[in-house]
């Protein structure tokens, strides 16, 4: 075996009121893909923050390449050839590629900055990843997958011995993920250390050399990826045995549509949308990143008003001009961005859970009757065991989990008939993952009709009843839960009009 | 040529345009080309206000605190204002205190100072309202505690006030309409700036001015009045849109000191100086110079310090209980280039 | 090869699409407003006017280069007007009360403006205080201080008639310098912003300031920076300000950074940060005066004025609101 790259040992770090790291350690070879695993909360990105050097450490000891090295700084890390790429993008929108790789790092000439240095230096670095990516292209009027590369290229562009990769894969579809494997398998074999911290332990597998388990701020072990089972790793990860089998669907189903759409229009991402949801189902609505499938449902919630189309409710047409029209006729947007669209994190959690229904708990003068709230907010708390010190608690000190089982406590009790889940799962970990399907099959039981759209292929195999695949703004297809397989998703999400360049 | 017509004119119309103040005791003369302004000054200065002496010592309002609240600190004039009210202070023995908004638009905030003055309970209060009716309440919580109220400047508007120390702006603005009809030979186009169309003394100067050009001069046409907050750069820039609008511009009336110097700065960029007659108001360096230069052909003076003087002295007055005439006129006077280094002229100018 | 293409293709299409679009709106705007005074207002369409107009800009334009740079950052700053004063009052007590020498007396109003930008700048970036906060507690500070330093009394340059002789004297097709030093000083601003670390340190803050320090750019320091360019402009601004004047006049300022932030929203820069340019700033600072002075020579009374120019703020930030929606 080569010399380690990185050996953290007897890590400890502690926040106001939490002990996020107790005695944590993590090593990293040469020319390996490390992955790190762990719920939420387990301190993954915390032990990778310090690594960085964007978090000081309380206690331990970091080596790398065989010498103590403080890292106090970001600045530190990059200079010790490591780099992170952080689960939330970091980039300029404002700014090209090209400007933001060698942000901080521009080459001048003299006074002035070398654009044409610049460009070139970025070229170069796409031409070795074999990118095709136009140096000065605006970050923000590219993909999410493409941003991503950028990050990427940013991160390698500091001749980084480590890369850290923080769930680079949530919002890329699987094509995008191989066009990433490619990058890291070409990194690896050039003899680089990559950490890569996900929830999809399937791509694990794929990918990593090693994996290491962390719960509760702790090491828990590190396997061999071959000899490793998927279900032995969750076990370590949640501590217990977690029931993996596939939840059975209601045998029958209700035909009554409560929601049909035809012919609905919006630009491109929108083309000629028409479909039905029956009451008690759940339809999923599977497509890669880009499909035009989160711009559907924005567009039935009027949060952007369609340019054309009819929707019709309960076998009555809609005029649908605004989200509050939505909610009135009983559609709820659970947006798979939680903490900008679906939560008032500053708030508490009671506030959160009566947000969207405010008016059914006021009295005539606008005055809420905060028993009443209180009620219902511990009453949601229960049903679907969020995880909070109580009612009062902030939202934003809730882990992901939690936090989407708010959003869900908020719908649930604006009492909407239609709810749409736009990724429910993001972020979450598997425990908390495995009780949200289980809530998902609860509501449609009840009688709920629920929309679903996910970009994890074997969450949308088990759960939906039905599912639309989508490509370039149009529905390519109808699977019935029965003859849908990941190949006949994929055929259908790639069904392309016309072929981008890849 | 032309500026050399202009600078007798002035001089010739110098002598009957002097209108000072009957309490300064120079000789008050009404000018001949302004009848009906200049002798209602001239009644009013030689009528009730004559009639007032100030005090020459504090009597029983010795130690006491008078609290005078102004309409600004920042301007000259205001500082000018604050000397003469001061010094009178200091010389009879009371106690004033001055305070005044940072502009003359922050009524409320002068209103909070009026309160404040009022709850520290003084012997009298002064008091140039920026907007009489708000002050309404807090003067009659003065009057309902005993605390004489001199108005002064533009004056409050109310009953409450034992008197009003003020200059009579709307018979200013006329004699500077009568100097510069005289100047451009009665007939011609004439522009105005004006600090602002809100206050007191704006509106007064605008009214008195266009009303003497409409009385006394049917072929003066006079531009609708333009406002530069009394900003000499804001000014500047109106004054050349003027210029450019109306290319036979004869003469400018500022109205205040921002305003004229302006227009000066106007003059000066478009090289029309001594080519346009200008008129002004108040005083400050630059229109002292711009007057002694001629460039400027003349303006109206207050008497700032008299203003400030002549409100002690009321409030002392009033404190001792002696009946005080409904107005007190500190006067104006008209100064150019000829007499301009009078002694009587020179005491109220500031720089 | 084929890279080249490409890269120049790309060029042409950010053009297309990029603030340059809100830049030829206002340019537009600005051509148009300029050919209707001057075929429906007698007297407007003449050279004098027409420099009357840039003359009118000079202040402006000087102020809202400056607060274009911290705009970009995303922060904003209203001590521009009242830090313009001190800095003239500055330069007033340096060359006339303590009778040094005029150049000594311009470097003290650009050190003061660096300062005051420097002491903004130090309160966001250091005391983590909201740029709307730190400058508008500046805007206090430095009115205050302006009149406390000069005892509230203007201050003459009667003694140095070379410094309104050199600044408003009309050497080149009758323009007077000030407005050469305005388009000097945004020439200079365009060059900081688009060829400098600096200016994309400025674009970058505004765009995601997390994502550049966490890039390792200090960002700390380079606000202070940005700030301090700033400052330089205030002081720019009030060297400007001073010779039209031949004084410096402690109780002015207030209003002038409104002005200042409504040229640069005009001229496409954005409130939010990350987005904007000193040429559109100009543009919007001509637009401003052009309005204003236009109207004077029609006549229009003072309150419809400042109804017209509000309307111009507002349709211009609405116009650019339509064009993102229709690109989007």
């Amino acid at each position: 075996m080569s010399e380690l790259l990185v050996e953290m040992t007897g890590i400890s770090k502690s926040f106001p009121g939490v002990l996020a790291l107790e005695d944590a350690r993590f090593d990293l070879l040469p020319g390996e893909v490390h992955a790190l695993v762990g719920e939420n909360g387990a301190g993954k990105s915390t032990l990778m923050k310090i690594l960085a050097g964007i978090y000081k450490r309380d206690a331990g000891s970091i080596q790398i390449k065989g010498r103590d090295e403080e890292v106090p700084s970001p600045h530190a890390a990059q200079s010790l050839g490591i780099s992170i790429i952080h689960q939330e993008l970091n980039l300029m929108y404002h700014l090209t590629v090209a400007q933001n790789i060698f942000i901080g790092r521009e080459p001048r000439r003299g006074f002035l900055l070398d654009e044409r240095a610049l460009n070139a230096k970025a070229q170069q670095l796409f031409d070795d990843l074999h990118l095709n990516l136009d140096p000065r292209t605006r970050v923000g009027s590219l993909a999410v997958a493409q941003q991503q590369m950028v990050e990427i290229a940013k991160a390698l562009s500091y001749n980084s011995a480590v890369l850290i990769m923080d769930e680079p894969t949530a919002a890329l579809t699987d094509t995008e993920i191989e066009e990433l494997f490619r990058i890291i398998r070409h990194l690896r074999d050039q003899g680089k250390g990559i950490v890569h911290i996900s929830h999809r332990l399937e791509e694990l597998k794929q990918i990593s050399n090693r994996i290491t388990v962390m719960r509760d701020g702790r090491y828990i072990a590190t396997v061999n990826t071959a000899e490793a089972e998927i279900q032995q790793i969750i076990s370590m990860m949640v501590g217990r045995t977690v029931f993996e089998a596939t939840p059975e669907l209601p045998e029958k189903r209700d035909p009554t549509v409560v929601l049909e759409v035809k012919g609905l229009n919006r630009g491109r991402q929108v083309q000629d949308i028409s479909f039905q949801l029956h009451r008690g189902e759940i339809l999923g609505i599977a497509g890669l990143v880009g499909a035009g499938r989160t711009e559907v449902m924005r567009a039935i919630f009027a949060a952007d008003r369609p340019e054309s189309g009819e929707i019709t409710i309960n076998g009555k047409p809609a005029a649908i001009r605004s989200p509050s029209d939505a909610v009135r006729h009983g559609i709820a947007y659970l947006s798979e961005d939680r903490k900008r669209y679906g939560l008032a994190l500053g708030m508490d959690v009671e506030v959160n859970t009566v947000l969207a229904s405010l008016r059914r708990f006021a009295n005539s003068f606008g005055w809420i009757r905060t028993g009443a709230t209180r009620k219902t907010a511990l009453e949601h708390v229960q049903a679907l065991a969020i995880k909070t010190p109580g009612i009062a608690q902030r939202v934003k000190n809730l882990s992901g989990g939690n936090q989407q089982k708010v959003v869900l406590a908020k719908w649930l009790t604006a009492d909407t008939d239609v709810l749409i889940f736009d990724e429910p799962t993001r972020g979450i970990d598997v425990g908390a993952k495995s009780e949200i399907y289980r809530l998902l099959n609860d509501l449609a039981k009840q009688g709920k009709s629920i929309i679903m759209i996910s970009s994890e292929l074997p969450e949308v195999l088990r759960m939906s009843h039905r599912i639309l695949v989508m490509c370039e703004g149009r529905i390519t297809g109808e699977l019935s839960a029965a003859e849908a397989t990941q190949e006949r998703i994929m055929t259908l999400a790639t069904q392309r009009e016309s072929v981008a360049a890849a | 040529m032309k500026l050399t017509r202009i600078t007798s004119l002035a001089a010739g119309t110098m002598t009957l345009a002097l209108v000072v103040s009957a309490c300064s005791g120079s000789a008050t003369t009404a000018p001949a080309a302004s009848a009906a302004a200049a002798s209602a000054q001239a009644s009013s200065a030689g009528g009730a206000a004559s009639a007032y002496v100030p005090p020459t010592d504090a009597g029983a309002a010795k130690g006491k605190t008078i609290a005078i609240i102004s309409k600004g600190e920042q301007h000259q004039f205001w500082q000018a204002v604050k000397k003469g009210a001061l010094d009178e202070a200091a010389k009879l023995g009371v106690t004033a205190t001055y305070q005044g908004p940072a502009t003359e638009s922050e009524v409320d905030k002068q209103l909070t100072m009026l309160q404040t003055a009022l709850s520290n309970n003084p012997a009298a209060v002064c008091f140039a309202a920026l907007d009489s009716k708000a002050a309404g309440a807090l003067l009659a919580q003065a009057q309902a505690s005993k605390i004489p109220v001199v108005g002064f400047d533009s004056g409050v508007d109310s009953t409450i006030p034992v008197t009003t120390v003020a200059t009579d702006n709307t018979a200013a603005a006329a004699v500077a309409a009568d100097h510069m009809a005289s100047l451009i030979g009665n007939a011609g186009t004439v522009g105005v700036i004006v600090h602002d169309q809100t206050s007191q003394t704006g509106i007064t100067r605008r009214d008195g001015f266009l009303a003497q050009m409409a009385a006394k001069y049917p072929n003066i046409k006079v531009l609708p009045p333009q406002y530069g907050a009394g900003d000499a750069v804001k000014s500047a820039d109106i004054a050349k849109a003027m210029m450019t609008a109306n290319p036979d511009l004869k003469g400018f009336f500022g109205a205040n000191e921002g305003s004229i110097k302006g227009v000066l700065n106007a003059l000066k960029e478009t090289g029309n100086e001594g080519k346009i007659v200008a008129i002004g108001y108040d005083s400050g360096q630059q229109q002292i110079d711009a007057i002694t230069s001629g460039v400027e052909a003349g303006a109206i003076t207050q008497n700032p310090i008299g203003i400030g003087s002549k409100c002690v002295d009321a409030a002392v007055d009033a404190i001792n209980g002696k009946a005080l005439p409904q107005k007190i006129d500190t006067g104006f006077s008209w100064f150019d280039k000829t007499n301009i280094n009078n002694p009587e002229i020179q005491a109220v100018l500031y720089k | 090869m084929q890279t080249t293409t490409l890269l120049a293709r790309s060029r042409v299409q950010s053009i297309l699409r990029g603030d340059s679009i809100q830049r030829l709106l206002a340019l537009g705007a600005l051509l148009l407003l300029l050919a209707f005074f001057s075929a429906v207002v007698p007297h407007f369409a003449s050279t004098n006017n027409y420099i009357d107009i840039l003359t009118a800009t000079a202040v402006n334009g000087v102020l809202a280069t400056g607060v274009t740079f911290v705009i970009i950052t995303g922060g904003i700053d209203l001590s521009v007007g009242t830090g313009m004063t001190f800095t003239s009052v500055v330069m007033g007590i340096v060359a006339v009360n303590l009778g040094l020498p005029l150049p000594l007396g311009l470097l003290a109003a650009l050190a003061a403006g660096a300062l005051v930008g420097s002491i903004n700048g130090a309160l966001i970036a250091k005391a983590k205080l909201p740029p709307f906060i730190a400058t508008l507690g500046m805007l206090y500070v430095t009115l205050g201080m302006a009149q406390v330093i000069s005892d509230v009394h203007p201050i003459y340059f009667d003694q140095q008639p070379a410094f309104q002789g050199f600044f408003m004297s009309k050497p080149i097709v009758g323009i007077p310098n000030i407005v050469w030093v305005m388009l000097g000083g945004a020439a200079i601003a365009w060059i900081l912003l688009n060829k400098t670390i600096l200016g994309r340190y400025t674009f970058a803050l505004g765009s995601n300031e997390e994502a550049t320090r966490l890039s390792g750019v200090n960002v700390d320091r380079w606000k202070i920076i940005i700030y301090a360019v700033d400052g330089l402009f205030i002081g720019l601004a009030g060297i400007v300000i001073a010779s039209r004047m031949n004084s410096a006049q402690p109780g002015l300022g207030m209003g002038y950074e409104l002005d200042a932030i409504a040229a640069a929203v005009i001229g496409g820069t954005s409130l939010s940060g990350g987005e904007g340019s000193v040429v559109g700033t100009i543009i919007g600072a001509f637009l401003i005066s052009t309005l204003r002075i236009g109207l004077s020579v029609a006549g229009i009374p003072d309150q419809w004025k400042s109804v017209i120019t509000g309307l111009v703020v507002i349709g211009a930030v609405w116009l650019d609101i339509l064009r993102r929606r229709s690109r989007a």
